[in-house]
């Protein structure tokens, strides 16, 4: 029982990691609370239902449930919701930081950026789910009690390689050191001469595809409807903070932590609570460490 | 008969006055503190349940519902709220402002989950009912009992509003807008800023507490759904339409807010045809969205902007 | 800035009392108040519902209106939020005087609706939708409140009833976390206490959760060999995949919100065939074949889904109290819902039709016996009505009627469970 709780905690936690990097970001170096940022992830998961839908999810190849035609939907979704991140902040929020906006304006300016990105993908695909292949998988038994889907497995396996792929771009990269440096103090970043704008817009940009593929992912397992993002927002917030924003590492450790938290409270509770679970461990972790575990102390 | 117009209006005022409370609880939190509590419905929640676990009619199967007189639930309501501010209080008030506002956003799910779940002392999904309205048999109609109800209601709201007013303008109160305006300064002349927000924090959720068992003993039922997160977005609302850091502000913008709500819910049925009344309701949300935004962006201080807190010594 | 307020405030009462002057220039028309969740987290299924409240007014006033009067429904949105529900009820009576309401989904806002507006104000308000069953059975209504679909007792019971017929053991409750969810759970324990049966373990789920793995796991965790779930499609949708891709035995039994095509395409319709549901039966019948083809040819959609055929009776035994009463009053119309069914009335069905054909009787003081969309509707001493039951399963990719379980079976199953 707690060797299947774990393994769902660490999949919960490496679709909710995933989501979380970019509000952890986002959070540190603009100083904003995008609540916007749950919409990115189902964009992201409509966008590939998009290109599935001309390229169809592939035959099933291997024990998985699609073809590579999924991967690169995957790929699309990822691309195309990095510019709509972007988008969103050109048009949206940028004009509003350029006014000096109060910090609670860009609050709700989110929230109305929210409900229009959602009722955006009502009105073109409706209040139902949808799913991006009919397959019903078996789970596999990996260890004696412990049951996975091969396209769960798969999942992880990606997820893994994505953040892996983020931490080289973040640590060797021109961009990836600039943002990192924004992260850790922004004024001290532009006297060194890094363009602001260029990291702003990548910091977007990585937003949105890290998202997209969140989306699919949870689109995937096991179905896709409008609020398959808003369900997960408060879940993506708490992973941010309670790893530490502007953390990659804090992102990923908090994203699993609160999947592990929802699963394992199952075994000492009653699932009626399940959903403050997140939470609770938030608040504990922000009583020993106000900044979070990767945090900088402010 | 304008009667039914005048009934309609005093439940509506009630409403208003109980929502008015809450605003200006979070008023002295946010507007005068600088407290991002975006857990509203929590205590709310804890003074609507004290006061219905303490007056509802006892029933076999649950543990609380002891029958006791509509004041001790009132007090105990505010004692139970104001203890679990402190608590609450001790453990965020440290945390920067978005932090603060996942914290008591997450507490406040918390405390909806423990009333939705422990059911043996809060009724569970059923809710609690047969609370007993406050003098109900004296003022047995609905008309009466309302007008009754609405004028405890404003005497209370205007005992609120003045001492708010007088607190703020005391030593206590320029030690918190000294904080807000100049931690540094104010740390630098040995007040403990932690101390001051704690008690605002506490005396503002008190107030929280306090119109939850209003609330209850008003309508006379309560359950875990009247505790969703829509309400704390509708009491912000209220705050920053009305105009955070003003009393009046935030009484206005209580009135003004659910007034929106209320009146676009009549115009669509005035306008829209019962056919089309699914998609009129659609507009309706979208009307109210659009219309906080464009308060936000034209008049980003609310209709009345922040008060101008002079000392009372001021003259001297 | 204060010029603006008062503006905004004489527009207001403008609103408001032009609605009341309108109200009070004549008898006519009779307004009849809904209160729904048009938007919020029902909006999906309240679609059908307020179509099926349209077209029962359409058919009431086609078939001769109120007390001569044609009728005007107003319709409000109670959005989810209990707090706007409660408001929109409270207008719908004191400012458009509606004799009579129908109203609404969730129990969370039916609630305070009955306790602040209903019992107080003495109206009669009817639900087609709202199965808490303490609404009807602790007196708090006093007497005002109705419902047309039958409490989640009865599902419960046939449900517990169907699950020991076929010998289902060790079985594992899954079970939405609400009224609904807690209520049919309760019942079944009671039911089964009674015909004998196990529950292996009871796992609660909060909606709206983008994984169930967890409560899934956990059920079997208890080594159990059957399932009941008690919830809604597109939850349950998740959960049944997460089950039945985990192991989970294939016995499962489902309640009536799954019998839908949206859950057997979710889940895929060979996975579902070892399943099988429970409903409250419409007696098939001219009165629910001729609702079902007006619903069809009007709305252009089946009319198949949850509330669809209560809410028209709902609107129905509504319209027929009211030309029963002696007034419009509260306590007239209450005191004649009962007498819109009598034991040796004249039977009328749906459509405008056989409304006619009802106020003909009425007006000649001979007693009705109506048979709805739904069946007969006979109202118990609290407000209830009871029913047939069926157990429906997916066979080809169709739901089908496995087969009925007949009121008589019904109430011999409650004598049976309730001593």
């Amino acid at each position: 029982m707690i060797g299947q709780a774990i393994a769902d905690g660490i999949l919960t936690g490496a679709i909710i990691a995933l989501g979380a990097i970019g509000v952890s970001f986002t959070l540190q170096i603009m100083r904003f609370a995008n609540f916007a940022h749950s919409e990115l992830l189902t964009w992201g998961a409509y966008l590939a239902l998009v290109f599935v839908a001309f390229a169809g999810p592939g035959t099933p190849t291997g024990p998985l449930s699609f073809g590579w035609q999924l991967i690169a939907a995957a790929l699309f979704a990822a691309a195309m919701t990095g510019l709509v991140a972007w988008g969103v902040d050109h048009f949206v929020f940028r004009s509003l930081r350029r006014r000096g906006a109060h910090p609670l304006t860009m609050v709700f300016a989110a929230f109305g950026a929210a409900l229009v990105m959602r009722n955006v993908v009502v009105l073109f695909w409706g209040h139902g789910s949808h799913f991006y292949t009919r397959e019903l998988q078996m789970t596999v038994e990996l260890l004696p009690g412990v049951r996975m889907l091969p396209d769960q497995i798969f999942i992880l396996a990606l997820a893994v390689a994505v953040v892996v792929c983020l931490h080289l771009f973040l640590t060797y990269s021109r961009t990836g050191i600039a943002m990192r440096a924004m992260a850790e103090s922004s004024s001290l970043a532009q006297v060194c001469g890094i363009e602001v704008d260029a990291v702003v817009r990548w910091t977007w940009i990585l937003s949105g595809a890290l998202a997209a593929l969140a989306g699919v992912f949870a689109g995937l397992t096991p179905q896709l409807h409008p609020e398959v993002g808003f369900n997960l927002l408060l879940a993506l917030f708490a992973a941010a903070i309670l790893g530490g924003t502007g953390s990659l590492a804090g992102a990923v450790v908090g994203g699993l932590i609160v999947g592990l938290a929802e699963n394992l409270s199952l075994l000492f509770v009653s699932a009626g609570y399940k959903t403050a679970m997140p939470f609770l461990v938030l608040l504990a972790v922000l009583l020993l460490r106000p900044q979070g575990l990767f945090g900088e102390k402010q | 008969m304008l009667t039914g117009v005048f009934s309609y209006l005093v439940f509506f005022c009630c409403i208003v006055l109980v929502l008015g409370i809450l605003t200006l609880g979070l008023n002295l939190q946010w507007g005068f503190t600088g407290l991002f509590n975006a857990g509203i419905v929590g205590f709310y929640a804890i003074g609507a349940y004290t006061h219905a676990i303490l007056t509802a009619a006892p029933q076999p199967q649950y543990l609380g519902n002891l029958g006791l007189p509509w004041i001790v639930g009132i007090a105990a309501a505010m004692a139970a709220t104001a203890l679990a501010a402190w608590v609450i209080g001790l453990l965020t008030i440290r945390l920067r402002g978005d932090y603060l506002a996942i914290a008591t956003f997450g507490i406040a799910v918390s405390i909806q989950l423990v009333a939705l779940n422990w059911e043996p002392l809060t009724g569970g999904s059923q809710g609690l009912s047969r609370i007993p309205k406050p003098l109900s048999g004296v003022f047995d109609t609905p008309l009466s009992f309302n007008l009754w109800f609405l004028c405890l209601l404003a005497v209370l709201v205007a005992a609120i509003y003045f001492a708010l007013e007088r607190i703020l303008r005391s030593p206590w109160g320029r030690v918190l807008k000294a904080i807000r305006e100049d931690e540094t300064a104010a740390v630098a002349l040995g007040k403990s800023a932690r101390r001051f927000r704690l008690e605002a924090f506490v005396l503002g959720s008190t107030l929280m507490g306090l119109a939850g068992a209003l609330y209850v003993s008003f309508i006379g039922f309560v359950s875990p759904f009247d505790f969703l997160p829509i309400l704390t977005f509708q009491v912000w609302a209220m705050l920053i339409a009305g105009g955070s850091g003003n009393n009046r502000g935030a009484l206005l913008g209580a009135l003004v807010v659910w007034a929106i709500w209320s009146a676009s819910g009549v115009a669509v049925t005035k306008l829209v045809p019962p056919s089309h009344a699914a998609q009129g309701a659609a507009v309706q949300v979208i009307l109210i969205g659009l219309l906080l935004i464009f308060v936000l962006l034209y008049r980003p201080h609310g209709l009345l902007g922040e008060a101008a807190v002079v000392s009372r010594h001021a003259a001297d | 800035m204060h010029r603006l307020i008062r503006v905004a405030m004489a527009l207001g009462s403008g609103l408001l009392i032009c609605g009341e002057v309108a109200a009070q220039g004549a008898a006519c028309p009779v307004k009849i108040g809904g209160v729904l969740p048009l938007t919020g987290s029902m909006a999906p299924i309240t679609k059908k519902i307020a179509q099926a409240a349209e077209l029962a007014i359409e058919h009431v006033n086609q078939g001769g209106g109120v007390k001569g009067c044609p009728v005007q429904f107003v319709l409000r949105d109670d959005q989810g939020q209990p707090t706007v529900g409660v408001d929109a009820a409270k207008y719908l009576v004191e400012v458009e005087r509606v004799p009579a309401f129908t109203g609404t989904i969730s129990s969370g806002i039916t609630g305070p609706i009955i306790s602040s507006v209903t019992a107080p104000s003495k109206v009669v308000q009817i639900t087609c939708c709202s199965t808490a069953s303490p609404f009807t059975l602790d007196g708090r209504s006093a007497g005002y409140f109705f419902r047309t679909i039958p409490t989640s007792k009865t599902q419960a019971y046939a449900t517990a009833s169907e699950t020991t017929k076929r010998g289902l053991k060790k079985t594992a409750v899954i079970y939405v976390n609400t009224d609904f969810g807690t209520d049919m759970l309760r019942f079944y324990k009671a039911a089964l206490a009674k015909l004998g049966g196990e529950i292996a373990v009871e796992v609660p789920y909060n909606d709206n959760q983008p994984s169930y793995r967890a409560e899934v796991s956990k059920a079997l965790a208890a080594k159990p060999e059957s399932l009941l779930l008690i919830g809604f499609p597109k939850d349950a949708v998740t959960i049944v995949r997460e089950w039945l891709s985990l192991g989970g035995p294939r016995a499962i039994a489902l309640n009536n919100s799954m019998r839908t095509m949206d859950f057997v395409n979710g889940v895929g319709a060979k996975f579902v065939e070892d399943f099988f549901g429970m409903d409250n039966a419409q007696v098939a019948g001219p009165h629910v074949d001729a609702f079902n083809k007006s619903f069809e040819e009007k709305f252009k959609a089946d009319s198949k889904g949850p509330g669809v055929h209560t809410q028209y009776d709902a609107l129905m035994v509504m319209a027929l109290a009211m030309n029963i009463a002696k007034d419009l009053t509260g306590p007239s119309i209450k005191d004649a819902v009962r007498l819109v069914h009598v034991p040796n009335g004249a039977p009328v069905g749906t459509g405008p039709g056989e409304f006619k054909k009802a106020l003909e009787l009425i007006k000649a003081g001979k007693p009705i016996k109506y048979f709805g969309a739904t069946g007969p509707i006979e109202f118990d001493a609290n407000g209830d009505v009871t029913g047939p039951a069926l157990v429906w399963k997916v066979k080809d990719g169709q739901i089908v009627t496995d087969r009925t379980i007949t009121i008589e079976e019904m109430q011999a199953l409650f004598r049976r469970i309730e001593n």
